[in-house]
């Protein structure tokens, strides 16, 4: 699995950390951080394709926008910046169940 | 309504609103419970990093304290106080009770009392090239800085009007960002007008004022009476058009620069969150600066639910305000359950209420200066979309304006403005605007919540 680093943390991580994985990709991550914060860190900025196939990145930041959901552990729509990274997490960028079952919009 | 239903005042939202006033009732021997969908207390202002961290050198003594200072408040008094982290209300779920969701599952949390205190989240102001990923809303920029202890862009700027600018500023560039500019819809001008309303917080604006030193001694510009044109990019965010703005915010394009970015800030103000006290049927006004706000008196009671709404979900006030705001509710709900005498009430009261007061001046003083322009309302284009979810575009609320639509119930059904994922909490601000512009004040009404205010996932249910 190709690693990922993180780039754009302000401090460092603390010593005892964890893996997750980012698209086939393992990348560190710590107890308590959000999902959206390791995909900053490590330099993602587009995370959603949303229904309607159109790329965005993180816009709130606070879980209102809905602009930041990712397929977390095979659950589509999960907000990257609502949910806490857990060991062994598996996040999955720029997808959603149009895209991936060719459901088509009238 | 007496406390025989359930012996805990409910709170909803633990930022500087519900803390206060969980810390206040058990000052009176009142015990309450904090629901909050965030792990920790202090709300989007005063959360602090969320994960482990030696240092913050990016976040001023003054933010730092604050954080310490609601820490304390709810340290003092935790064995009166239960806290529900990383749990959402869904709504208000027959009489008296709330659904609540977690981890765990669903569940229901019945109430005596009820205080909500559910913060505000922002405003958006749709212009050609806000989906491109990099651009962010202000306050989540900061989030990130705050809670996430990450950059969210390496060259950045901020665009925006109000005191959030400056203090985003200082904080990006002491992580290490390079912040190329700032941008301030409002003219100096009309900030100097404002100097009477800026000394009722002395310190505040000291502290504002040492902020724009930085900015200086660091060298980046800050320039007021100018903001956002578009924004440009292929993949991600590459750069934005930035021009100076008339006085009704109406930008001069053929003066604008285009700037290098590869993220932003955008911050044109901010909406209470009122999506549960409308739920909960609690009558609303329409504020300019606010938003739908629940009507209440002067205790922040509702009349029709005898709920108290506290904080920035019942007007926009900031975290100060929203601390007295929590306490004069906590003091009330004392008094009415019989923990306070009359005069007991009155005299703390008063003493929050001067404090209160002089916030007031100081914040109604940044609202005139921070008073939205309709010129703001002319970046978005006609291909320009304004609902995101759902990828409505600007000439389609046109279109159905010019064909007889006057209220927003009509407006979605028409365009599906407000329909999708965010439940138009992203959306609706910019709607509500452009239909006030149309010429249609009267009954425009606003984009009614439903039930659950949370999607309820299935597996929920087994």
């Amino acid at each position: 699995m190709k690693p990922l680093k993180r780039t754009r943390d302000i401090t460092p991580l603390p010593s005892r950390n964890f893996k997750i994985t980012v698209d086939d990709q393992s990348v560190e991550a710590c107890e308590g951080e959000t999902v959206l914060s390791v995909l900053l860190a490590a330099n993602y900025a587009k995370v959603m394709e949303n229904d309607r196939n159109v790329a965005s990145g993180a816009y709130c930041g606070m879980g209102v926008c809905h602009c930041c959901q990712v397929k977390i552990n095979a659950k589509h729509k999960q907000r990257a910046c609502q949910t806490l990274v857990k060991p062994h997490m598996s996040v999955e960028t720029l997808t959603n169940r149009f895209k991936e079952e060719g459901i088509k919009h009238d | 309504m007496t406390s025989q239903t359930h012996d805990k005042v409910v709170i909803v939202g633990g930022g500087p609103a519900g803390t206060a006033a969980a810390a206040e009732l058990a000052c009176h021997g009142l015990k309450s419970v904090i629901i909050d969908e965030a792990p920790k207390l202090g709300g989007v202002i005063y959360r602090g990093p969320l994960r482990k961290t030696d240092s913050l050198p990016h976040l001023d003594d003054n933010l730092k304290r604050a954080m310490t200072a609601l820490q304390t408040r709810y340290q003092a008094h935790r064995e009166s106080i239960e806290v529900k982290t990383q749990t959402r209300v869904l709504g208000p779920e027959g009489s008296n009770q709330l659904l609540l969701s977690d981890d765990s599952g669903l569940s229901r949390q019945p109430y005596g009392h009820l205080i909500l205190a559910t913060g505000c989240h922002e405003r958006s102001v749709p212009f050609p090239g806000w989906q491109l990923p990099g651009v962010m809303l202000l306050g989540g920029v900061q989030l990130q800085l705050k809670s996430g202890l990450v950059r969210p862009g390496q060259r950045m700027a901020l665009v925006g009007t109000g005191p959030l600018l400056p203090l985003v500023a200082c904080q990006l560039h002491k992580a290490g960002v390079d912040v190329v500019g700032v941008y301030e819809a409002s003219p100096f001008a009309k900030l100097a007008k404002e100097a009477v309303a800026l000394l009722n917080k002395p310190k505040l604006t000291l502290s504002g004022m040492s902020m724009m030193s930085y900015l200086k001694k660091h060298k980046i510009p800050f320039k007021y009476g100018w903001g956002i044109v578009s924004a440009q990019g292929e993949e991600q965010l590459s750069s934005i058009h930035v021009a100076p703005y008339d006085s009704q915010w109406r930008p001069q394009r053929d003066l604008a620069e285009q700037v290098a970015v590869d993220a932003i800030g955008v911050g044109y103000g901010f909406v209470a969150r009122t999506q549960l006290a409308m739920l909960l049927g609690l009558e609303h006004t329409y504020s300019k600066v606010s938003g739908y706000v629940p009507a209440l008196d002067e205790w922040h009671q509702s009349q029709n639910h005898s709920a108290f709404v506290v904080g920035d979900s019942n007007g926009l006030l900031g975290a100060d305000a929203a601390i007295c705001e929590g306490q004069l509710a906590a003091l009330r709900l004392a008094w009415q359950c019989g923990k306070i005498t009359e005069s007991e009430l009155f005299s703390r009261a008063t003493k929050v209420n001067n404090k209160l007061a002089r916030i007031k001046k100081f914040r109604f003083g940044f609202d005139r200066f921070s008073d939205r322009q309709p010129g703001l309302l002319s970046l978005a284009q006609p291909q320009t979309v304004v609902c995101r979810c759902e990828q409505v575009r600007k000439e389609q609320l046109d279109e159905a304006i010019a064909q007889g639509v006057k209220d927003i119930t009509s407006l979605k059904m028409r365009t599906r403005i407000g329909m999708g994922d965010c439940q138009g909490k992203t959306c609706s601000s910019y709607a509500l605007d452009y239909l006030h512009q149309a010429g249609l004040t009267e009954n425009i009404g606003v984009i009614k919540p439903r039930f659950p205010l949370d999607p309820i996932p299935f597996t929920l249910m087994e």
